[in-house]
This record gives structure tokens, sequence and C-alpha cells, in this order.
């Protein structure tokens, strides 16, 4: 048949297409730090040349320039190491990490920090949707407005969002926390099985389930150490919401379903 | 006739029980913030004391387990035990979701996470397994 020849595309043991295995070399490295420009490197390369400086020569502070909004950032990286990008990742950034603190200088797109086990996120900028969805631990912290769904699917760990957050916001949520300084749209909490949400502004409706809970010693103790440790200032007034554990409730589970939130 | 347990516990994964399940000097003195990115606790405030088959117990996610506690807690330390208990099953190497990374990770990864500074790596040379005289199927 005409336009089809025989693939050349070879795949690896893993069943993954490699088509260009190599780090591109390209990094700048002083001690303990480098610098990758990201400027002419497709995304595989940036990834691929940052695990090389981090797993293989032992830098602990990478310096990411140009990221250019490429997507899928800096994801997979399984060790405790500082990384900075200086502009903004796409989607997906930073991405079933454990362990990094990552600092971006920019803003992020879709999906950023999804699936963390450990480690923080730290966004001087908005963020879009799905922020830090299926949140496993550790903390994202983004310094303006976030998308629809923020948290959507969180197992554990901290999302503090200064500025406000769209539709659905902790949607699905089963464990952790969520601090929203500014407004939040419909829908928050929905579906909600466990965690905490806390929101400084208006709240245009709860979601199925959702419920305001009563502020205790324990919550104020949380944000203002939160606050403390990433520099934001004083909290806000803040009101507190739960689940109503009438959609869904734990107690009622078997325990090897209860293990898969655990 | 013996009870089946449908529980999958550390120890019935590991064949034994540890000493520190049984001893709190050896889980004392551990620096949980030493352990954990940042400046405070990150993923360990998630880790919580629980309670499987009747006995306190930690849940480690990298063995989908739980590790149960035998010894006496101070009253107040329930969490931070219960946390350091975890953290000394896994900087030891003794999850059983660590120790199948040796053989069937396919990707880089550190064999003890990001705890232990300097641990070995694993996953780097996966190659499948091949299962003797099998031939895949003619499509």
């Amino acid at each position: 048949m005409a336009g089809l020849t025989k693939s050349s595309v070879v795949y690896d043991a893993r069943g993954l297409v490699e088509p260009d295995p190599e780090p591109p070399m390209t990094a700048e490295i002083d001690g303990d730090r480098a610098v990758i420009d990201a400027t002419d490197l497709t995304t595989r390369k940036i990834n691929l040349e940052l695990r090389r400086i981090v797993y293989d020569e032992g830098v602990d502070d990478v310096t990411i320039l140009n990221p250019g909004s490429k997507h899928s950032l800096g994801v997979g990286i399984l060790k405790r190491c500082h990384i900075t990008f200086e502009g903004s990742p796409g989607w997906y950034a930073c991405g079933l990490i454990d362990g990094p603190e990552v600092q971006i200088n920019g803003r992020v797109g879709w999906s950023l920090a999804e699936n963390m086990m450990s480690g923080s996120v730290v966004v001087e900028g908005p963020a879009g949707s799905l922020t830090g969805a299926a949140l496993r631990g550790g903390d994202l912290v983004i310094k303006g407005n976030v998308g629809a769904r923020t948290g959507i699917d969180q197992k554990g760990g901290t999302i503090i969002v200064t500025g406000s957050a769209g539709i659905n916001t902790a949607f699905m949520m089963q464990r952790g926390r969520q601090i929203v300084c500014g407004d939040v749209g419909n829908g928050l909490g929905d579906s909600m099985y466990d965690g905490l949400i806390y929101v400084g502004g208006d709240i245009a409706s709860l979601g199925v389930d959702c419920v305001p809970g009563e502020m205790d010693d324990a919550d104020h103790e949380f944000i203002n150490r939160k606050f403390e440790i990433y520099g934001l200032g004083t909290p806000p007034d803040l009101k507190k919401f739960e689940c109503g554990k009438v959609l869904h409730n734990y107690d009622a589970l078997e325990p090897s379903e209860r293990k898969l939130v655990l | 006739m013996a009870q089946k347990s449908i529980a999958i516990d550390a120890e019935v994964l590991a064949g034994k029980r540890f000493g520190y399940q049984e001893d709190i000097s050896l889980v004392d003195d551990l620096d949980l913030m030493d352990l954990t990115p940042g400046r405070d606790l990150n993923w360990l405030e998630d880790i919580h004391l629980l309670e499987e088959d009747g006995t306190p117990a930690v849940f480690d996610r990298n063995s989908n387990s739980f590790l149960k506690i035998y010894f006496a807690i101070p009253e107040g330390r329930e969490d931070e035990i219960a946390r350091k208990v975890l953290m000394k099953h896994l900087i030891s190497g003794n999850s059983y979701g660590i120790q199948l990374k040796e053989k069937h990770c396919k990707f880089h990864q550190v064999e003890l996470g990001p705890w232990v500074a300097d641990s070995k790596s694993v996953g780097d040379d996966y190659t499948p397994p091949v299962l003797e005289g099998w031939e895949p199927p003619v499509h």
C-alpha cells in the first residue's frame, strides 16, 4: 500500500521507544551546582541531562534556564536535590517526583507535580488546572491563581494557593490538606472522602458532602507553620471544610480497600 | 481448622519480625527532619499511628502492608513513634517493596528511596525475564 513502509522504530527492553537515549552533555557544572540551558533542547534531552546531572554527576543543585513552556520537564526525579526553573515549564512539570525541592520562577501549565510522593514545589506565579493531581505527599505552593480541579484525587501532602482557585477544587480528595487564600469556584470538595480544606475568600458553592468544620489549635499551628516556612506572611482568616462522611466513609470500607488510600 | 487471615503485614512478607518492632530504643534516636526534604516533616505529615488486627501499626505504602509495633508507645508520642518505626524499616531496606526493586525495577531508582544519601542505583540495566521453552505466538 502506498505510503506505508516498515517501521524503523526500536523498542528497548522495557517496551519504550528510545530514539536517542544519550544526554546532550551540555550542562555547565561548577562544583555541586549545575546549569542547563534548555533553549535548543527537546523535552527528552532536557530530562536526560537533568537525570545525568543529578544521578550520575551527583550534583544536588541544578538550574534549568529557558524551559520555554516545554511539557513534562523534571519528571520522575527520585532523589533529594534542588531544582530551579528560571522561566516557565509547560504541562505535567515535576510529576512523579520523590524528594526534590523545586523552585519555579515562572508560571506553569496543567497538572503540576502530579503524583508527587515527597519534596516540595514552589511556583512564583499562577498554575493551570489539575495542579497537584493525585498528590501523595510533600508541599506544593502556588503564589498566584490556579485553574480547575486543583488537587483532584489528592491522597496526601499539602497544597497552598495564595490566589484563587477554579471549579471543583479538591474534587474526590482522599487525604491531605489544601489552603486557598482567595476565592474558589463551584463544587468545592465535591465527593471528597477525607482531608481538610481551608479557604480565605468567597466560595461559589460547596460540592456534594463537603461541609464546614471548626478551626482548632492544630489547624492554626499547621497553617502558621507552613506560611512561615514558605515566607507567605500572615495567613488570612480561613474557613475550614471537611468531609461530611455521608457519601463516602472509610469506616465502611474493607481493610484491603482502605489500604489503597493510605 | 486454622483461621485464614486476609491481612498482609510486613512481618508476613519478610518471614520474620524486626527488632525495631519490639524495642523503642532502636528507633528513638532517629532524626525525622534529617530524613525528609525541606524544613518540616514533609510527606511524613501524612503518616499516623493506626491499628491492624488490634495491634498498633504504621502503614508502609512501599509494600502495601502494615508494620505492627509491639512495644509500649509513650502517651502523646504516637505519631512520632509510628513515623520513626516506618523510617527505620525503610532506611534498613527491609520493606518488601524495596527488596523487589533490585530484580524488577525497569527504570533508574535509588534503592532506599530519597531518605538515604548515596543509596545504590537499581533499575539501570533491566533485562526482561525469559521463560525457558516459551515462544511468542504467531499473529
